[in-house]
């Protein structure tokens, strides 16, 4: 019954966590989210401001992202192909 | 293991309407939530689909894997291509070449879309490949 308890409490704090981080609006106003959805639009064309800061101000970091992918895919099949 | 006509029925019908959205996300990318990455996941788990209903070994004779590690590596080519082309226009690695100058908003960019493709496109290709090759070996 003990154990119980603890599970029960455990879930109580995270889920007070999860409503405390991820209710509502972020209140803080930082400069870049400011000059994102201020500019975002007029410098990169796209309407959708993730993908603009994704394929405009980091399209760098997206490249990187695909080589990870190319990398897992290569680890996968080198695996795969050792094991037969 | 035996499987039933619901899955293989459904399966069949779900998986084009899978591709269909994927192909929406990828297009749409740049105007509404979306693009490369979630599309080529999309994409993907129509083929995960197939090959979990079907057999990897369908779903292999309609993506062929040498034909989906091929696309992986052209697109992942074509995408440091379109990267440089940004430098070799003097613009910057992985700028928007196509955007010449003129008030934006347009309608669409069509580098962005483009980039969002040629995403879509691979993290679809290497996603399905990852999971066909790992069912292969059941």
């Amino acid at each position: 019954m003990g154990s119980r308890a603890v599970e029960i409490a455990a879930i109580l704090v995270v889920a007070a966590f999860l409503v405390l981080s991820l209710g509502g609006e972020h209140p803080e106003e930082t400069p870049v989210r400011a000059y994102v959805i201020e500019h975002g639009l007029a410098q990169t064309g796209a309407a959708n401001l993730v993908t603009s800061i994704y394929l405009g101000y980091r399209a760098f970091d997206t490249l990187g992202e695909t080589i990870v992918l190319l990398l897992a895919v290569s680890g996968v099949v080198l695996l795969v192909e050792h094991r037969r | 293991m035996r499987k039933t006509d619901i899955l293989d029925v459904v399966s069949r019908k779900l998986a084009p309407f899978m591709f269909l959205f994927g192909l929406y996300l990828v297009s749409h990318g740049d105007l509404s939530p979306g693009g490369g990455f979630q599309g080529g996941v999309v994409i993907a788990s129509g083929v995960i689909l197939l090959a979990m209903a079907k057999g990897s070994a369908a779903a292999a004779a309609l993506l062929p894997l040498r034909r989906l590690a091929v696309t992986e590596a052209v697109v992942f080519g074509l995408i440091l291509a379109a990267g440089f082309a940004g430098v070799v226009t003097g613009v910057g690695f992985l700028a928007d070449v196509l955007y010449d100058g003129s008030p934006l908003p347009v309608v669409r960019t069509p580098f962005v879309f483009i980039l969002n493709l040629l995403i879509g496109l691979k993290v679809g290709a290497g996603a399905s490949l990852i999971c066909l090759h790992l069912f292969a070996q059941e």
